[in-house]
């Protein structure tokens, strides 16, 4: 892994230097030879790769280029702005996504199991980041007013906070929760005709009870699935999102760094990403078992 | 009543009316508060001025320097005769232009307690011209062309500094009061300026939170006495365009940024926010043709030429700037810059006259050259891959296909566009270039002369150095303008590299904010030192 993200970046044409020296205008060879030097980059790749293992090993995450400070001093303060709006997206896509996938299941091919459809395809066909400016700009239009364009702690004032981030949560838990209802749904309608549910409604069992304890608790694996998926993406897709609402996270840094070719910035970002990738799955799995004592690892 | 006192009667009381419902404008300046200024993208070299050639960093690092000398902050067309004095009290030139003196004042102090003096000026000026004996280094040097006349600088006390000319240059007064030349600390290491600013200026650094704002607060010590205004400025990052119109819109913006705003997106905000105060100023930013004059074919004058004529400058201006442009040559056109050319010389070149005759001359000369419906010219035309950018050099393909020209765009990376443009390893691109002052010297010596690493089409002629240098030298203003005109008449004509058109700026502020005043060039009116909000 480590190895594809260090070459990729290396890949795409130019370097922080030409970035620099395009930032003034124009180029001269020797004071750009210097500065790769001075930098580093002027090294055979593989030295630089090892040299990078070494660090991140020591736990040294390397020097921002682009910013002349420690990385993790520059990449510290982001992760928990992408982390909270990913975890808040994600409760947001849960909470509207399973129990109208639920009605909409139980309900089939009546008039509001068409209208959670028709809404659910609508949060699917549009991207978040144009819900996003939809938001935004219906706010200066209607109210005149926007939240605040730099980050408020929750310290600081807690309800602005909490709007600060639930708007672009809303907007990327909309489309999410598509995807989460969809896929419940159709667990769901495969579930509720089993044997052992038709056999609780033939024993006159309280329909919530069916539905929600037998039913839902059976269908439900699928649905983590997809959610462990869709967090997982959330860390690194929130890009435009971020943009938009001017969310100073790792997403839109990232984009920002990958521009200045900052190699260590992007690096350690993508290493992150990385990393909760994998974490989020190994909790999927391990939902699983929780979710269903069938599912067994290590016999 | 005579009829006289019921007329004045009547006209006292309307006054008393019109006073009574006018809503009280304070025209006192009021000090505090903070401006929450639009900051389109992270600084690029922090507040390194010196080492960038970006409105990015000019903009939000100005109020924490001074210059010799600055462009009077009140006055929107720049000239000579708008220069005041900054850290210099006073100057002198001397022996015939070749000398130019500055008295500079005392007690005036750096923001971390150490005083200025001559040895600062000195210090930082011989580290642009990158001297022998330069006691600093900058990593990267965009504008050490621009001192390429001065000989050497002496300090004889703390308090005089004297710029040795090698011949006369009056002008150099113009780019020593841009917004690129403020003075360095001698005692604070040039490279700490990409991440904090130690200046004079009416300003102090207090923090940069990377990629979201950048935070200065009043200099309680400034020499200029009951300045600054404000408490403060946040410069607030907001890279997407339609946030940052909305933020403005919503008042979490005071200002927006200089250079960003075009005519469509001024038409939006007034429409939606009646009360936003917009000006239209230029912003010394030229949309040109890139014509590498160094390699075939553009080596020959006469493809030059067809190309030029082919591109139809009115047009341009309409359809790529809906009209939020102007039409000049290579000095920004009037009443937004003082050399431009006037109209009666401007039809008069190629691609400024009418679109039909000029695309028949440009099909003529084509024809000359051996190109034909037969022998199609095929030429490729690189640019950066920035809408702005693909947007203008789109306009003019299809202005190539009308006279038969086969262009084909290449889009490149902004991490290699400047390298390809340096190296000359293209035929044909489109490019944008910001000026750092509306001086014939700041933009002749940097972007047309035999050498100079900004001329990137590799144009060079011996007579139009001559001339530039002439100009350079002459004191009288009326003759060194027809000077001007005759160089930019030759330039045009020869192909150099064609200018498209001239950005206007359209600078939105609140109503409230006071002493804003944007200047023709978009570098220089950072300082905020009389800025005040009406709150």
């Amino acid at each position: 892994m480590s190895i594809i993200i260090f070459v990729l970046l290396r890949l795409a044409p130019g370097n922080i230097v030409d970035i620099l020296f395009s930032t003034g205008g124009y180029v001269s060879e020797s004071d750009k030879a210097a500065i790769m030097k001075e930098l580093g980059i002027d090294r055979p790749m593989w030295v630089q790769y090892v040299d990078w293992l070494r660090e991140i090993v020591t736990g040294d995450l390397g020097k921002s280029y682009r910013y002349d400070l420690p990385a993790w001093q520059v990449i510290k303060p982001l992760i928990p702005v992408t982390v909270e709006l990913a975890l808040l997206s994600t409760v947001i896509a849960i909470l509207l996504g399973v129990p109208t996938g639920v009605i909409s299941a139980v309900r089939q091919d009546s008039t509001l199991d068409y209208v959670l459809r028709v809404i659910s395809l609508a949060g699917l066909s549009m991207p978040s980041f144009w819900l996003g400016m939809v938001i935004i700009l219906g706010l200066v239009a209607w109210v005149g007013w926007i939240p605040p364009v730099t980050l408020v702690a929750p310290s600081e004032n807690f309800k602005i906070h909490a709007v600060q981030f639930l708007l672009p949560a809303f907007a990327v838990g909309y489309r999410s929760s598509a995807l989460i209802m969809r896929i419940t749904r159709s667990a769901m309608l495969e579930v509720l005709r089993e044997d052992y549910v038709r056999t609780a409604w033939a024993k006159g069992q309280n329909g919530r009870v069916v539905v929600w304890r037998h039913a839902l608790k059976n269908a439900i694996l699928p649905v983590v699935t997809v959610i462990g998926i869709e967090f997982a993406f959330l860390i690194g897709g929130l890009v435009v999102t971020e943009t938009v609402f001017n969310l100073p996270g790792v997403a839109r840094f990232l984009v920002q760094a990958i521009i200045w070719r900052d190699y260590p910035i992007v690096q350690n970002l993508v290493m992150f990403t990385a990393i909760v990738v994998i974490l989020s799955n190994l909790f999927v799995d391990m939902l699983y078992g929780w979710l269903d004592p069938r599912v067994k690892y290590g016999d | 009543m005579s009829r006289s006192r019921v007329a004045a009667f009547s006209l006292a009381v309307a006054l008393v009316v019109i006073v009574a419902g006018t809503p009280a404008i304070s025209q006192t300046p009021k000090s505090g508060g903070i401006l929450n200024a639009m900051q389109r993208e992270d600084l690029p070299q922090g507040f390194s001025i010196h080492e960038t050639a970006t409105i990015s960093s000019v903009f939000p690092a100005a109020p924490c320097f001074n210059n010799l000398v600055m462009y009077d902050p009140m006055k929107r067309v720049e000239s000579m005769d708008t220069i005041t004095g900054e850290l210099a009290e006073k100057w002198s030139w001397q022996d015939n232009y070749r000398n130019l003196v500055f008295f500079l004042r005392k007690g005036v102090k750096w923001h971390d307690g150490q005083p200025f003096t001559s040895k600062d000026v000195k210090y930082t000026f011989d580290m642009i011209r990158e001297t022998k004996d330069a006691q600093g280094k900058l990593r990267i040097n965009p504008r050490k062309d621009w001192y390429a006349n001065v000989d050497n600088i002496e300090a004889p006390d703390l308090h005089t500094v004297i710029f040795h000319l090698k011949r006369p240059q009056p002008s150099l007064l113009l780019m020593l009061a841009s917004g690129y030349s403020p003075v360095y600390p001698a005692h604070v290491p040039a490279a700490e300026m990409r991440t904090r600013c130690v200046g004079t200026g009416p300003f102090k650094f207090k923090e940069w939170k990377r990629g979201e704002y950048v935070e200065l607060v009043k200099n309680p010590d400034y020499f200029v006495k009951g300045r600054p205004y404000l408490d403060g400025i946040r410069y607030l990052v907001i890279v997407e365009r339609g946030t940052k119109y909305a933020a403005l819109q919503a008042g979490r913006l005071d200002i927006s940024f200089p250079g960003e705003g075009t005519k469509t997106i001024a038409d939006q905000v007034k429409a939606a926010v009646p009360q936003i105060k917009i000006e239209t100023v230029g912003q010394t930013v030229v949309d040109n043709l890139l014509v590498n004059n160094t390699k075939p074919p553009f080596n020959n004058v006469k493809l030059r030429q067809a190309v030029s004529l082919a591109v139809d400058r009115r047009a341009y201006v309409k359809a790529v700037h809906q009209g939020g442009a102007a039409v000049g040559a290579s000095m920004m056109p009037k009443p937004y810059g003082v050399w431009g050319l006037v109209e009666k010389d401007l039809n008069a070149l190629p691609g400024y006259g009418k679109p039909a005759d000029d695309k028949a001359k440009a099909k003529k000369l084509l024809a000359e050259a051996g190109y034909g419906p037969q022998n199609p010219f095929k030429i490729e035309m690189g640019t950066r891959n920035i809408p702005i950018y693909v947007d203008f050099a789109s306009f003019v393909i299809n202005e190539l296909k009308q006279v038969g020209v086969e262009a084909t765009l290449k889009q490149v990376d902004t991490a290699q566009w400047h390298p390809l443009a340096t190296r000359k390893e293209y035929q044909l691109g489109a490019n944008l270039t910001g000026i750092g002052a509306d001086d014939p010297d700041a933009n002749f010596y940097e972007n047309f002369a035999c050498g100079s690493p900004r001329n990137y089409t590799g144009y060079c002629d011996e007579q139009v150095m001559k001339m530039i240098d002439q100009q350079s030298q002459e004191i009288d203003v009326k003759k060194r303008q027809q000077m001007v005109w005759e160089i930019q008449k030759k330039l045009e004509e020869d192909g150099a590299r064609p200018s498209m058109s001239w950005r206007l700026d359209y600078v939105m502020q609140w109503p409230y904010v006071r002493n804003y005043v944007p200047h023709n060039n978009i570098y220089n009116y950072g300082r905020m030192q009389e800025v005040w909000l009406d709150k």
